[in-house]
């Protein structure tokens, strides 16, 4: 006797556990072995692959509101093999989901249901309450704009409960809006409540079957014939697991949660049904179609062992309800799935937030700081830049994706202050996207095109006749808004002197230059020393009217559409910030 | 006699485990389950004015969508001037009226129609006017319009949170 068996029969001696572990693995199967037996394996499979795998998510997920988004981020993207373990999570839970369903399909199609079998069938009703409810509550976990936007709905779904709506919802959300406590409330259902919940049902199933037989087959055999095939399932359900987790580089993640943003929030697979449902019954149908008719679904699964009796045809009472049940659940699930492919606009939207979750894993590459990824988000130069274009100065410009050509009525700024734009603008500076829709359309002189209200008999010389002076000009001016750490320019001495001999004799008759000029003092035609530059876009942001761009008349109610200050509306900070922001982007020069 | 005393005794004990496991559990159980109510306890907001920009910032006729800030409290997180909620904004003269961009429905946000004036979100399909007037979806009621003043060119905006999904216009806390 070896030393291991000597340890074995020592153990066996006090805990008898050869008998238990005989018990648990020989144990004869009623009915005998079959596939439906097997199908229990699969969700075993899963469930002990959530289990695992949740557990080491545990070790590094923190579930609070600054810290759920970086935490999961860091799984993903920076721990080492973390997106295998968190995809593997993340698949299996589907697979969860998928199988306790077809489980539920199969037994009321193969009359899994019967006598005496029905508290097994309601365990495995419920059971997929509870992968659903795992589903939602893990959905939530990760604090990103998908989970949060689905909740939040969700949410305000259990809000319209008659009588209990509100308190339940407060009670789920943690208080009147989704906050801290609802993810902690969230976090304690999916890693304690609702897994154990699962466990329970799935060992009292076992027990049961062990009496009575999983159903849906006949054959009498060997237990060892039940145990191959479940081993042989189960090990299936784990390869497909990690080829899913393999194929998606393990699961996806949304920008983080913001409850300011514009997002067209989508529920999981397994609810598109009644999210479909919700869109097609409103108004007095909606009761109807998005509570009563999916209770009425649970309700006949869970009544079939007394539809389904002798004596009344099958084919009516069970199988042609079911057949309408599933094929109608699977059309509703896949018509928004369509709608959405189609939808131009919701492409969109989709579109700009995947970019904004490529920016946010971008930029936490970095580091996340402590008050969190949203206010990460919220502060970095980049992003927040371009928000505030996008608020305040977008409904009048234009910059690359922001603002509508259509409704612009002030200068598209792509190219603003570069030699090409600064060419184009005083050859016709009446183009439409220059000033010609603005509040200074027919302001400014073509430097040389013949005005066509001038009489014919007036006489009439261009500004600027020359393609080289004209080059010399917008090289010049181009260079006054440089800064130190843009690309330099190659601007010979010679055209940068021609330039500003030009700029400072002829155009000062209505410009600025360092403060002087404007000849024949109409007011109106801005300051050019440091056109373009940081200092000279800030003080136009935050007020067109110090002449160190525009003058008083800019601010003139007369002179419509003109551009406010913002230095009432924003902090300096984000005055400054935006104005970099969109000289960057309008000269393609890096932001900084 | 030595029965009727071991009987009495058995009875004695049971109901002693009985009480004792009542007592316990209960003593237990009440803060346990006061502690895990407490966050359901509602009531009204209060509501409150807050900042929404310059009025020679809006344009007639034009809505804008406008983030409020103040202060924001999650249970034991405080943040300071943070984004609290939009608003959606539309000038008419020297007054402003405004809209909450949450939608009355579900809570999604809501965004300008894609066809035409109006307002429209992305979720559920509803649709609403360019006056906030429910035109099509599952919206139970109109959008929720909140009181604006404008004091020194600043447009103030009382902002509020209503129960969603309810024909009728519940502030909530």
């Amino acid at each position: 006797m070896g030393a291991l068996e000597r340890i074995g029969e020592w153990l066996d001696e006090r805990t008898g556990w050869r008998g238990a572990l005989r018990e648990a693995t020989e144990h004869p199967v009623a009915g005998g072995p079959s596939w439906a037996s097997a199908m229990a394996a699969a969700v075993a499979a899963c469930f002990g692959v959530l289990a695992l795998t949740g557990v080491a998510l545990m070790t590094t997920y923190e579930p609070s509101p600054q810290s759920a988004w970086a935490s999961v981020f860091y799984v993903q993207f920076v721990q080492d093999r973390g997106w295998i373990v968190r995809g593997l999570h993340h698949w299996a839970a589907q697979g969860l989901v998928a199988l306790a369903a077809l489980q539920v399909v199969h037994g009321a199609w193969a009359g899994g249901y019967r006598k005496p079998r029905e508290v097994a069938w309601w365990l495995t009703l419920l059971l997929v309450a509870l992968a659903v409810g795992e589903g939602i509550t893990g959905g939530l976990l990760p604090w990103d704009q998908r989970g949060w936007w689905a909740r939040v709905v969700e949410g305000n779904i259990l809000g319209l409960a008659p009588a209990v709506g509100g308190w339940l919802q407060r009670m789920m959300q943690g208080g009147p809006e989704l906050g801290a406590i609802g993810l902690a409330r969230a976090y304690t259902m999916h890693v304690a409540l609702l897994p154990v919940a699962i466990a329970l049902v799935l060992a009292a199933r076992r027990r049961l079957a062990r009496r009575a037989g999983w159903g849906g087959g006949a054959a009498t055999g060997p237990w060892a014939q039940q145990v191959a095939r479940s081993v042989l399932v189960a090990l299936f359900v784990v390869v497909a697991v990690f080829a899913a987790t393999g194929w998606t580089r393990g699961a996806p993640l949304d920008a983080p949660a913001d409850p300011m943003s514009d997002y067209p929030a989508r529920p999981e697979w397994f609810l598109l049904t009644l999210f479909e449902l919700r869109k097609l019954c409103h108004g007095a149908g909606e009761l109807w179609g998005t509570t009563l008719a999916p209770l009425a679904v649970a309700g006949y699964l869970a009544l079939l062992p007394w539809i389904d009796r002798a004596g009344r045809p099958r084919a009516l009472t069970v199988k042609l309800p079911l057949a309408a049940i599933v094929a109608g659940a699977l059309a509703l699930a896949v018509l928004p799935l369509r709608k959405d492919a189609r939808d131009a606009r919701y492409a969109k939207q989709r579109a700009g937030a995947d970019a904004l979750a490529a920016a946010a894993v971008k930029l936490a590459m970095q580091g996340v700081p402590p008050e969190g990824a949203l206010a990460m988000m919220r502060h970095d130069p980049e992003l927040r830049g371009e928000a505030l274009f996008e608020q305040h100065c977008a409904s009048c410009h234009v910059l690359g994706d922001a603002g509508d050509a259509r409704k612009a009525t002030a200068a598209k700024l792509d190219g603003w202050g570069t030699p090409g734009w600064i060419a184009a603008m005083i050859h016709d500076p009446d183009a439409p996207q220059f000033f010609g829709r603005g509040p200074y359309a027919e302001e400014m002189p073509s430097v040389d095109v013949r005005p066509a209200k001038k009489p014919a008999d007036e006489p009439w010389s261009p500004t600027i006749a020359s393609e080289a002076e004209k080059r010399a000009v917008a090289m010049f001016l181009a260079a006054q808004g440089d800064e130190p750490g843009d690309p330099p320019r190659a601007v010979d001495a010679a055209t940068r002197a021609l330039g500003e001999k030009i700029v400072s004799e002829r155009c000062t008759t209505c410009h600025l230059y360092g403060g002087q000029g404007d000849d024949d003092g109409s007011g109106i035609a801005p300051e050019l020393r440091g056109y373009g530059s940081v200092a000279w876009t800030r003080a136009q942001v935050a007020d067109p009217a110090t002449a160190r761009t525009y003058r008083d008349q800019a601010l003139d109610p007369k002179r419509k559409k003109h551009m406010p200050r913002f230095d009432g509306d924003l902090s300096a900070a984000d005055v400054d910030l935006v104005a970099r922001w969109t000289r960057a982007h309008a000269r393609g020069v890096p932001l900084r | 006699m030595a029965d009727d005393d071991r009987t009495d005794r058995r009875r004695a004990l049971r109901v002693l485990a009985v009480a004792g496991g009542v007592v316990g559990c209960g003593a237990l159980a009440v803060p346990t389950a006061r502690f895990l109510l407490s966050p359901a306890r509602g009531g009204a907001s209060a509501g409150r004015w807050i900042p929404a920009g310059r009025l020679d910032a809006l344009r007639e006729g034009e809505p804008k969508r406008v983030a409020l800030v103040a202060d924001r409290r999650d249970a034991w997180t405080l943040e300071k001037q943070v984004e609290l909620g939009a608003v959606w904004l539309l000038r008419e003269g020297d007054a402003v009226r405004a809209w909450s961009a949450t939608c009355p429905h579900l809570g999604c946000a809501v965004g300008l129609s894609p066809s035409g004036p109006g307002f429209y979100c992305p979720c559920h399909d509803s649709a609403f006017d360019a006056a906030g007037r429910r035109l099509s979806g599952p919206s139970p009621r109109d959008l929720d319009s909140l009181d604006t003043r404008v004091q020194d060119g600043v447009v103030l905006v009382d902002f509020r949170r209503f129960r969603q999904g309810t024909a009728g216009k519940d502030p909530v806390g």
